[in-house]
């Protein structure tokens, strides 16, 4: 513990310097603006960022995108609660009792409560992130490649069940997904696969531009066709933060415990982030809260559950990123994207080989989880303005960051015309209602899994019964098959349905 | 069966139809990949054999669902089941799409990359932000030609200058442009 506190502090240290200071504080502002902006998701937010961080040191990079993701999931509260549009998912819950609070005449007091939920949140998850990581890391060196291999099942399996779209559409979203990281050379037996002859192929596409194509360019086409919005925000001028009592946070510190451990934990199960973390937390407060009767009705529980889950799922989301090398969701999706542009694989290893590396990170997310509540409490007026911005205009510069973004891969224009052909692949899976989120994560981890996959048929003589003979990976896929049956058995069973307050 | 559920059954069957076809594609040329392994061992082509085939398998199921049933329920994520609490607002605008706005702005993506190479990425960007702007109904006039103008000279300055991206220059004398604004400063 004493060495974990030492590496922490050093992290500390090193955070203060003023080129990772920079991008913590652009990656604030700007995943707050992604967070307010309609038109911007917080995956196509980080994604666009990503060519700004190739001529950039990996820790300033990662930091940079950390910080986005972190204030994403705090920016859209604004919009939320004043103007009962949800930026994102993610602040859905936010209306019920966001946007009743401010009705009532208390839009102010409605975003103090987001404040606080969001800052306890995230420092509270930050520290459970720092004390847990090491840990997870160090078991997870005793695994093998049958172990590895359950381990990104595990990942693909959550992401089909616990994320959007129907189960047999993410299903063939998936194996599209896998389908395009099989283009290229095996890396096995340096076979060609689906090359046709072009020599481009013969590296692979690259999963960069799957995602921006998918995230990016497919989401404007869709939201060009339904025709952008350029309607002028009202009663912007009187907007501002106050801050709950400290009596008044005391009252609810049990349920504010309650909703950021419940984020933090949705956050460490690959598949599950932000949005599920959020409606989980208002959930189980609905259910289960003292206050579960007022619920709708404009009461600070409705507010502190949603934002302190939504928040504190970043913390464990870095978990299994940083200690197993699996991305749980579309953002650390790109993180460890951002990772291995830099040539460093994340996972177990990567605790030992760059620790400095790691604890800078996470002192990042402290630091940042603070600053955003700053700049949130004295910036609001700026930032909610920004709603004001014509959304064709953001959404033409989107465009041309997507085209950087492919164009920067492999200076290649070829990688242009594939990133354009996935925005199309994206735009008719959004049309036909087919996720993309697993079609990305397919890109990404389908060369790991295949390769732990052959290596463990290699190991032992084509035995597949291994991976369910063997302690750990039988267990992690015992929670395959229970992943993939709980969305199918889940509306079967009862529940009581929350009606929103008006 | 009624005119009207007949083509409702087959616009739902048919991306399921779509995805069968490409899938016995896709296996005949995972039938010529090279195969390398020894005997007793799986191959190279193993793993994409596996992807299409589970992509064919649900394919097929639900082009039988669909054809059955074109209305069948289907299980959902838990995000679709815990989001059909409270609909987004753009779920009501979806009825409301224009083809020509989509096709125009595939169109301009197409002419951003086939011109990219010949008259550099300056240029290029500046049309694409302009015309881009223009598609998408916003007609401050003033506030495009500005915002054009300044977002790819600081685009370009940024990505050429200080990010070292290589982008397109295009041939002259278009190059020319490119060369301009990355001498500034």
């Amino acid at each position: 513990m004493l060495d974990i506190l030492t590496q922490l502090g050093a992290g500390f240290i090193a955070c203060f310097t003023p080129i990772h200071m920079l991008m913590l504080l652009v990656g604030l502002v700007v995943g707050l603006l992604v967070g307010i902006l309609p038109g911007l998701t917080l995956v196509m937010g980080v994604v666009l960022f990503l060519p700004f961080t190739y001529q950039m040191e990996v820790t300033a990079a990662i930091i940079l995108l950390t910080a986005m993701y972190v204030s994403g999931t705090y920016g859209g509260a604004f919009t939320s609660i004043l103007f009962r549009i949800p930026g994102e998912p993610i602040h859905v819950p936010l209306l019920w009792d966001g946007y009743a609070m401010a009705k009532r005449g208390q839009p102010a007091k409605a975003l103090g409560w987001t404040l606080v939920a969001a800052l306890i949140g995230g420092l509270i998850s930050a520290c459970i992130m720092v004390v847990l990581t090491k840990p997870v890391a160090d078991f997870a060196l005793q695994f093998s490649s049958p172990e590895y291999f359950a381990i990104v099942l595990f990942g693909l399996a959550s992401v089909i069940a616990l994320g959007k779209g129907s189960i047999p559409s993410a299903l063939i979203s998936l194996a599209i997904g896998l389908l395009i990281a099989c283009v290229g050379t095996d890396a096995i037996y340096g076979s060609y696969r689906f090359t046709f002859d072009l020599p481009i192929l013969a590296d692979g596409i690259e999963f960069l531009v799957v995602m921006v194509g998918a995230f990016g360019v497919a989401e404007v086409l869709a939201r060009l066709e339904i025709g952008f919005s350029s309607a002028p925000l009202q009663g912007v001028g009187g907007t501002r933060t106050q801050l709950p009592s400290f009596k008044e946070i005391m009252a609810l510190k049990g349920m504010m415990l309650r909703s950021t451990l419940i984020g933090h934990v949705v956050g460490v199960v690959p598949g599950a982030g932000a949005t599920i973390a959020s409606f989980v937390g208002y959930g189980v407060e609905s259910q289960f809260g003292r206050q579960r009767a007022r619920m709708g009705t404009g009461v600070p529980e409705g507010i502190v559950a949603p934002q302190s889950a939504a928040t504190a799922s970043v913390g464990g989301a870095l978990i299994p990123l940083l200690a197993l090398g699996i991305p749980g969701s579309g953002a650390t999706a790109v993180i460890l994207g951002a990772f291995m542009l830099h040539g460093i694989q994340p996972g177990p290893q990567v605790m030992m080989t760059s620790p400095a590396m790691v604890y800078t990170i996470f002192a990042s997310l402290f630091i940042g989880v603070v600053a955003m509540c700053v700049l949130g409490y004295f910036a609001i007026r700026p930032l909610v303005r920004i709603m004001d911005f014509p959304e064709a205009v953001v959404s033409a510069f989107v465009m041309i960051f997507c085209f950087i973004g492919a164009l920067s891969i492999r200076s290649n224009v070829t990688d242009l015309w594939l990133m354009l052909g996935f925005g199309v692949v994206g735009y008719l899976f959004e049309r036909m209602r087919f996720p993309i989120a697993p079609m990305v994560l397919g890109v990404i981890l389908g060369p790991i899994a295949e390769e732990a996959f052959m290596n463990s048929m290699i190991s032992f003589q084509n035995d597949w019964v291994v991976f369910f003979t063997r302690p750990i990976s039988g267990t992690i896929l015992a929670l395959v098959i229970l992943t993939l049956v709980l969305p199918v058995v889940g509306p079967l069973l009862p529940r009581r349905r929350h009606v929103p307050a008006e | 069966m009624t005119t009207h559920s007949l083509s409702s059954r087959v616009s739902a069957a048919l991306p399921y139809a779509v995805l069968i076809i490409v899938s016995a594609a896709l296996w005949h040329f995972a039938n010529r990949i090279d195969v390398a392994a020894r005997p007793g061992q799986l191959g190279p082509d193993f793993w994409p054999k596996l992807a299409i085939g589970l992509m064919a398998i649900v394919s097929m199921v639900e082009l039988v669902r669909a054809v059955i049933s074109p209305n069948h329920s289907e299980a959902h994520g838990i995000t679709d089941q815990l989001e059909a609490a409270e609909p987004l607002p753009d779920a009501e605008e979806l009825n409301d799409r224009s083809i020509p706005l989509l096709l125009g702005g595939m169109g301009l993506c197409v002419a951003y990359a086939l011109l990219l190479g010949v008259i550099g990425f300056p240029l290029s960007t500046f049309c694409f932000l302009v015309a881009f702007i223009y598609l998408g109904r916003f007609r401050r006039h003033g506030t495009i030609w500005a915002a054009a103008l300044i977002g790819t000279v600081v685009l370009s300055f940024l990505f050429l200058k200080v990010v070292y991206v290589s982008l397109p220059r295009g041939i002259a004398p278009f190059d020319a442009v490119t060369d301009f604004i990355v001498g500034l400063y």
